[in-house]
């Protein structure tokens, strides 16, 4: 499954999903494809589910909100282990991931 | 009667030293897409006298470029009909921003409600606070959510003033900015 746009790519690989390029999303509704593919994933209840941030250069606040939303969707299921994997090389991730963590204290952040 | 939100010392010092962009709506047929490009060309423009560090450029390349991205967005978003228009300078401690746009009295009036709930308080605090209320209601219009995370994650200093409303009920909304800009890196 892919989510493809001139500006960014979404796909899954196993129980990763991975990120690439600059996310603006206009609202929450722009980014409802994106929710529907990562509750695709949680819906098959794997043990650990990876969202893979390495290659997303830019968020917009509606992109970090929809990356917050979820993490609290993966809070209702303890049995889910959630990593995010980011890079302090794109200043939004090392600013703004940390957040998620505070949301989902369980939630395992690599930054490297 | 004029309304002012937020830091009040931001709200003054623009006048001098400014570069200035007008993005005129019918023209242009301003959309989304112009919050990307004109965000880009400001950072863009600040940035490159921080050419010098790889670490410092990207770093405020990117701070800039976050900023006047979702200041524009909310003036794309909520505006009335008419031109959007970018002020901006940088010293060396800040880089400050002014975005002037028009909005009608009824989003006014929501927007300064959502303001007098996101201007008291720790913006760390109340940037998790909101996330959360937004999880659990998320059919709010307006979030607060990316000024939340430009007062938390960017440090930024954010003001309002809402202008009285003319005969059509147009109001003026200037939203100033400033975001610290220091060189880290030799």
């Amino acid at each position: 499954m892919e989510i493809k746009t001139d500006d960014y790519r979404v796909w899954i690989e196993g129980s990763n999903i991975f990120f690439d390029g600059a996310m603006r999303l206009a609202s929450s509704e722009a980014g409802a494809p994106v929710m529907a593919l990562a509750n695709s994933i949680l819906a098959s209840n794997p043990s650990t589910i990876t969202l893979d941030l390495k290659d997303l250069h830019f968020l917009n606040s509606s992109g970090i909100n929809l990356l917050a939303k979820f993490t609290i969707e993966v809070r209702k299921h303890p049995d889910v282990r959630l990593v995010v994997r980011g890079t302090p090389d794109i200043p939004w991730q090392s600013k703004s991931l940390p957040n998620l963590k505070k949301l989902h204290p369980a939630l395992v952040l690599l930054m490297n | 009667m004029t309304a002012l939100f937020g830091t009040p010392d931001i709200a003054i010092g623009m006048k001098e030293n400014v570069s200035r962009l007008r993005l005129f709506d019918g023209p242009l047929d301003l959309s989304w897409r112009h919050c990307a490009t004109t965000s880009d060309f400001i950072a863009d423009l600040f940035a490159l006298r921080f050419q010098s560090s790889r670490n410092d450029y990207m770093e405020v390349r990117h701070s800039i470029g976050y900023l006047v991205n979702e200041l524009i967005e909310n003036a794309v978003k909520f505006r009335a009909p008419g031109e959007i228009v970018i002020e901006a300078s940088m010293d060396s401690e800040c880089f400050k921003l002014k975005v002037s746009n028009d909005v009608d009295g009824e989003n006014a009036s929501e927007f300064q409600s959502l303001l007098a709930d996101i201007t008291v308080g720790d913006p760390k605090d109340l940037l998790i606070q909101r996330i959360e209320a937004n999880a659990a209601n998320p059919d709010v219009a307006r979030s607060g959510l990316g000024l939340l995370t430009l007062m938390s994650d960017y440090g930024a200093r954010l003001a309002w003033i809402f202008s009285s409303a003319d005969e059509r009920d147009r109001i003026c909304l200037e939203t100033y900015a400033s975001i610290p800009i220091s060189q880290t890196h030799n």
